[in-house]
């Protein structure tokens, strides 16, 4: 296997602060997926500079779904890192890349959003109450410092991890990255399971409405919840699945699809 | 009660938008007590804004950037439009600021639901420009969200501290129908991106985990790092078993088992 070999440490730690730009590109249809890809977009550039194709091939798979914690994402994308510039395709990084999403994702929103954010609130909102001006500017200073300093140490683990595996782990590599696609795998159907949210409001009046007669009715949701919960958006999401890969829809028209039907069967009182 | 000069109106529009991209950016500028400091400064009046931010940001508490899917009524409405107010009008407490803006919070909640939508086209529009070998056009693409972010909070600002009162007649226009209908299309749209990997994830191999990811969530409601774990059961599994196939593979010439492997 040829590497590049081509990334320094500033490269690693420079991919590491464009975590911040995750969320540039934010969207419905593929999350932070467009983000990541800026995040990379340097570091692909230095490795693939002379292979314009290559660059946009690779920019272009890395713009898919993705989701998770911007302050542990630095983990993924060492390790990601580390993988390229020692030769690996894209096929061998996905399945660990998806596999890492879901589990840092707990991880990094439980840390940053239910335990550190809420930590500074009150001790800065407190002293703001009480009348101390700088309160929310030290709010915002023990907020990122924090941050930063996480993002720093999970960017260097993950390059030292991914740099270690690569050593000792390359004639197991697809043994690796098969058994991360499992957790990817999972993970993913157990995302669009609960991501994706469709709603029947309709319920349906047995027999004859009649006015003022109180009247037994069927509620569309709970009987499709009995058939088998999230039915409707995981048929949904097969559906967009079949369209792609058998019809070869574009994004484009399936998202304009989409719109118009949530928007419609809103209006008609249908999903909501 | 206190007048608002344009510079200061275009002052808080700027700060609003700095603060609202900020919570794309993950560094927690979009929080009640950051934004209600950003207009006690221009509007020279701390004290109050300091009571109307620790409120509201106690109020709030829990709500973070915008990671997962949730949207939550946005601070952006007491830290922002709560605050000028509590200050411009005669007879506004901060507590009753706080209670007089969650409208405004439950709206820019939905105004943010149509910026993610209308930006759902954003992956294909930047696929089309990497085809092109556009790498300039990519990361427009890439950075239209907190373009986006930062116009909408300018313009939050901005009409807020000069019209409050055609703000509220604004957010009156939109049809709730159309909020109502966007909202549903905004559930609806991860299916797109989840069956976009799924087309060059799955493998015929593969389809139980997918089942096994649904069976989990939507059986056993078990959060993501839940399904992540009972994931890795089954990798680490795959990886020693195959490992221990290599292992007897190579060492096959005497037959013997080998437990001692690693």
């Amino acid at each position: 296997m040829t590497g590049f070999n081509k990334l320094t440490k500033a490269d690693y730690t420079k991919t590491t602060l464009r975590a911040y730009f995750l969320q540039n590109g934010f969207n419905y249809t593929n999350y932070q997926g467009l983000g990541y890809a800026l995040v990379m977009y340097p570091a692909f550039k230095k490795m693939y500079g002379d292979d314009k194709a290559k660059l946009a091939k690779e920019l272009e798979s890395n713009s898919e779904f993705y989701n998770t914690n911007p302050n542990f994402l630095p983990f993924v994308t060492s390790i990601h890192l580390a993988m390229a510039d020692n030769g690996y395709d894209y096929e061998e990084v996905r399945g660990i890349k998806m596999a890492l999403m879901g589990p840092l994702a707990g991880i990094g929103d439980s840390l940053s959003q239910f335990c550190i954010a809420p930590l500074f609130s009150t001790i800065f909102a407190s002293m703001a109450m009480q009348g101390f001006s700088l309160a929310p500017l030290l709010f915002l200073l023990a907020e990122n410092v924090t941050l930063l300093a996480i993002k720093l140490i999970v960017g260097g683990y993950g390059r030292k991890l991914g740099t270690d595996m690569i050593d000792k782990l390359s004639s197991q590599m697809g043994t690796i990255s098969e058994a991360a696609s499992m957790i990817g795998v999972t993970v993913i159907a157990g995302l669009a399971a609960t991501f994706v949210k469709m709603n029947v409001k309709v319920s349906l009046a047995a027999g004859q409405i009649q006015q003022g007669v109180k009247q037994s009715t069927v509620n569309i949701q709970a009987m499709l919840d009995k058939v088998a919960p999230a039915l409707l958006p995981v048929l949904y999401t097969l559906l967009m699945y079949y369209l792609i890969k058998k019809k070869g829809m574009t994004t484009y028209t399936l998202v304009l699809i989409t719109v118009v039907l949530g928007i419609a069967l809103s209006f008609l009182g249908i999903l909501g | 009660m206190v007048t608002i000069s344009l510079v200061q109106a275009i002052l808080i529009g700027l700060w609003t938008a700095f603060c609202y991209s900020g919570m794309l950016f993950g560094i927690f500028t979009n929080r009640a007590i950051v934004l209600s400091f950003g207009v006690g400064l221009v509007l020279n009046d701390i004290p109050t804004a300091l009571k109307c931010g620790a409120i509201a940001e106690l109020a709030f508490m829990g709500f973070g950037v915008g990671a997962g899917g949730t949207v939550p009524p946005n601070p952006i409405g007491p830290g922002i439009i709560g605050t000028l107010m509590a200050i411009t009008v005669p007879g506004v407490t901060p507590e009753s600021a706080l209670s007089l803006s969650l409208p405004f919070a439950v709206a820019i909640q939905f105004l943010q639901t149509a910026i993610y939508t209308v930006r759902a086209g954003g992956p294909e529009s930047a696929a089309n420009a990497l085809k092109k070998q556009n790498f300039g056009a990519f990361r427009w693409h890439a950075n239209a969200t907190i373009v986006l972010f930062a116009v909408v909070g300018f313009a939050l600002g901005f009409s807020g501290a000069y019209a409050m009162e055609w703000l509220s007649s604004v957010v009156k226009l939109i049809p709730a129908q159309l909020l109502k209908g966007l909202s549903v299309a905004g559930g609806m749209l991860p299916a797109i991106g989840f069956a976009m990997i799924m087309t060059v994830m799955l493998k015929k191999e593969l389809i139980p985990f997918a089942i096994l990811g649904y069976i989990l969530a939507a059986y056993l409601k078990m959060p993501v790092m839940g399904i992540a774990l009972v994931g890795a059961c089954f990798a680490i599994k795959y990886y020693n078993d195959s490992n221990k196939k290599t292992v007897v593979q190579t060492e096959n010439g005497n037959g013997e088992e080998h437990n001692d492997w690693i």
